[in-house]
């Protein structure tokens, strides 16, 4: 690797997190870095532009202030996700961490976090002092997703399956589940109420992981979508915003056009252009010509995402918001991402509801069902989908799209085709493939 | 008109007459108790459309059945029918005519009772219990609205036994609320949809959940022009949020509030906190009501920011609300949500619907 620069003027804005080398910053350095963190931001005065230039990305929509009655303010912090899908040992033990990330923190964030962390164990506490109701899943903060390791049943649900053991005579079986159910969330609770280090660092480098993504990319199922990545990606012990990608997963796609770009990241923008352009060439074999963004979402809305759900949930999430997180910079990008898309930020959308943009997809049949149980549907509403080209302020761009779309499929990868790592990519603020 | 078997027809009109010692606090406020109540949890309440002269109450319980009542302006509530499902109703509501209820069961499906004809069929099919139904009356279209457990959010024109249109849920349907051209569906995970149902059903937007919890009942309110402008959500946690879709200023505009939770903030004793089984939004004033498993239910005017009231408490959670067209008649149900699991769960307890008169109380607060 290239010896940074920066680093040996001592001002490199990436830290450990850079891609160029740091001489004696790796092992050596970990002694000089860890007792001095609340100092390294004053050695590393470029922390600080860091964090702010990471806190731009996150959208000022889901760091609102709320006022809650009764007088008491929420603070909006900062949240993350972890990997963990139930049993958390095995996520500890994948971290053999070399390096402390605590010591790429500015004080800044350092202070967010601890106020994080204390605002969890604070949850938990009363979450267990207050009775309500064990089965629910737990953000630490609105608007983000939710943490691992609890499930989400209705009292209903319960009460249902109450009902039918009880009628088929098996309530042993049912207490035994609901046992089961509190004995998990009891020590779920209680791992992020004593929050031991293990957990700590955990928790911090999926917090910073978090942070650097658009917050908008991540729906409800989101826990579940960088569950399916560290499946793929065997653990968390990647590098954090990197996602660690083996060089034998990015050996199939990293195609010729691929720079292995050790720049800053002003070139990322660029970078992810040309990226793309070298999916789609890997896979579909055409070169260029990729540049038509608004045939590239157009695409993304109709093939299936990533995460094992249907079609039109994916449509939602995804692939529009990586759309507006893409750099293709062209205004026919955010245009036609806009009116009536999901998890776009509140400014490119437009304002009444009466925008029925959805409606020009459903006709390509990207929802699932739509248009599928027979002709019944089509009599239902064909009728008004035309209307709604009519209606649309951005009918012209749309017809476009989609007659891109049906006919320049070769141009671009659906997105059932792109792998998991590939994905991630997109929506990362840096590629770090082949690295 | 069949009659319901176990009580007369003719229900008592003012406090109930059982219980009526001290130390019964089953109606504590007072309020009109709807007689021949279900046997089992009150899961849905609904009042007639304004189409229909006088009030209907449609009540779904885990009994299997629905039931009606007619009540009248004295109080008098008189069972008019009934019909049962195989499996629990977990949701009513009435056709925009008045001349059809719609229920949804965890029999996993959804039938069309015709009051006149005291016929039901069924007119809708899921993989798992139907959580959610509506009725959704556009310009050019009408059709039933049903989410369920398996993840669907399915449209149905009674007349076909193939759904209009299926979308895709992120997870499982917990809530849902529909005002034309408007329609919120809240589902497990902390999902939260909105749908615009103009022309045809398509998805909004996905909005990022304000409740750190689980979701549990959603209502639409409207603006001053009548249009459908937002939207309340309660969760298990003793909060609702008040979420515009397009406010001038989502930071302020935005909040959430804390309810249902025993103690004040001030003491040092842990809080008791409750999920929010209900909310309903009065149809004249704009005021909101929510009920919860602590036992009460609560008044707040959210322009105001304020509450306007607090019931005392009932001896059981109160499981579903809802007003009547005109905003004069609040009704709540007193039975057992399974907020605190089977071995709270008394079959023998008597479940009660009340209604109250809200003309008054849900006034807003007058604006300095």
């Amino acid at each position: 690797m290239a010896i940074c620069q920066f680093f040996l003027q001592g001002r490199c804005r990436f830290g450990d997190r850079c891609w160029n080398e740091h001489p004696g910053a790796r092992g050596a350095g970990g002694g000089r870095q860890q007792p001095q963190q609340q100092s390294s931001g004053n050695n590393r005065r470029g922390w600080n532009t860091t964090s702010q230039r990471y806190s731009s990305v996150i959208q000022p929509s889901s760091f609102s202030k709320s006022t809650p009655w009764g007088g008491s303010r929420d603070q909006e912090k900062p949240s993350f996700d972890s990997f963990d899908s139930g049993a958390s040992t095995n996520r500890k033990e994948g971290f053999g961490l070399s390096e402390n990330p605590f010591a790429s923190l500015s004080p800044d964030e350092q202070k967010d976090e601890k106020k994080l962390l204390e605002g969890i164990v604070k949850d938990m506490e009363v979450w267990e002092s207050s009775g309500q109701w064990m089965f629910s899943v737990y953000s630490p903060v609105k608007k983000k997703p939710n943490i691992s390791g609890f499930t989400d049943i209705s009292p209903e649900e319960l009460r249902l399956e109450y009902h039918n053991f009880l009628t088929s005579n098996n309530l042993q079986s049912y207490l035994n589940s609901v046992q089961h159910l509190i004995n998990q969330w009891r020590n779920r609770v209680n791992e992020l109420k004593s929050l031991n280090i293990s957990t700590k660092v955990a928790l911090k480098c999926l917090w910073k992981i978090y942070t650097h993504l658009s917050p908008k990319i991540y729906g409800p199922d989101c826990s579940k979508f960088i569950i399916l990545l560290s499946d793929v990606k065997d653990g968390v012990n990647q590098a954090a915003p990197a996602f660690g990608f083996g060089s034998s997963q990015a050996a199939t796609f990293v195609s010729p056009g691929f720079p292995v770009n050790n720049s800053s990241s002003d070139n990322a923008q660029n970078f992810s252009f040309k990226t793309n352009s070298g999916f789609a060439t890997a896979s579909s074999g055409s070169p260029a010509g990729f540049g038509s963004s608004p045939a590239f979402g157009a695409a993304a809305s109709t093939s299936s995402a990533v995460s094992t759900s249907a079609p039109a949930f994916g449509f939602g999430k995804p692939e529009v918001t990586s759309a507006a997180s893409f750099s293709f910079k062209s205004p026919a990008a955010s245009s036609f991402g806009s009116p009536g898309f999901s998890g776009l930020p509140t400014s490119l959308a437009t304002g009444s509801i009466r925008a029925p943009v959805t409606p020009a997809f459903g006709s390509g049949s990207s929802v699932a069902g739509f248009g599928s149980p027979g002709s019944h549907s089509h009599t239902a509403f064909s009728k008004p989908s035309s209307d709604t080209f009519g209606n649309s302020s951005i009918s012209t761009s749309l017809l476009a799209s989609s007659s891109i779309f049906a006919t320049d499929n070769v141009l671009f990868t659906p997105r059932d085709k792109l792998t998991v790592e590939e994905l991630e990519q997109f929506q990362s603020k840096k590629f770090t493939l082949g690295k | 008109m069949s009659l319901f078997g176990t009580t007369s027809g003719f229900g008592t009109s003012g406090t109930s007459m059982f219980g009526s010692a001290t130390t019964d606090n089953h109606n504590p406020m007072k309020d009109i108790e709807v007689t021949s109540s279900p046997d089992d949890s009150i899961g849905c309440l609904s009042f007639s459309p304004p189409t229909l002269p006088g009030n209907f109450l449609i009540a779904g319980s885990w009994a299997n059945d629905v039931r009606c009542w007619e009540v009248q302006d004295s109080g008098q509530t008189i069972p008019k029918a009934q019909q049962m499902h195989t499996g629990p109703v977990l949701d009513v509501c009435w056709s925009d005519d008045g001349s059809k209820v719609f229920t949804a069961s965890c029999d996993k499906t959804a039938k069309m009772w015709d009051l006149s004809s005291n016929q039901a069929i069924q007119i809708a099919q899921h993989d798992a219990p139907v959580k959610t139904i509506h009725w959704i009356k556009a310009p050019n279209y009408s059709c039933v609205m049903t989410g369920s457990w398996d993840k669907t959010l399915k449209f149905w024109d009674t007349r076909s036994s193939n759904p209009m249109m299926v979308l895709q849920l992120p997870e499982r349907c917990y809530c849902a609320d529909v005002i034309y051209p408007m329609a919120v569906v809240a589902t497990a995970e902390r999902g939260l949809i909105v749908y615009q149902l103009e022309n045809q059903p398509s998805e909004f937007r996905r909005i990022e959940s304000p409740l750190k919890h689980q979701h549990r009942c959603v209502a639409i309110f409207k603006d001053k022009q009548n249009k459908p402008t937002g939207f309340a959500l309660g969760s298990i946690e003793g909060r609702v949020a008040i979420h515009y879709i397009n406010p001038p200023n989502p930071a302020k505009d935005n909040f959430t509030f804390k309810c249902h939770r025993s103690n004040g903030t001030n003491t040092s004793a842990p809080q008791d906190i409750y999920a929010v089984n209900g909310i309903a939004f009065h149809p004249v004033h704009g005021t909101l009501a929510t009920v919860g498993s602590d036992g009460r239910f609560s008044f707040w005017d959210k322009d105001a920011r304020t509450k306007l009231k607090t019931s005392e408490q009932l001896d059981q959670p109160i499981s579903a609300c809802c007003f009547n067209h005109n905003g004069n008649i609040f009704a709540y149900a007193s039975s057992y949500d399974w907020s605190k699991g089977h071995e709270f769960y008394n079959p023998q307890k008597k479940n009660y619907i009340f209604l109250r008169n809200a003309a008054e109380e849900l006034k807003p607060r007058n604006k300095k």
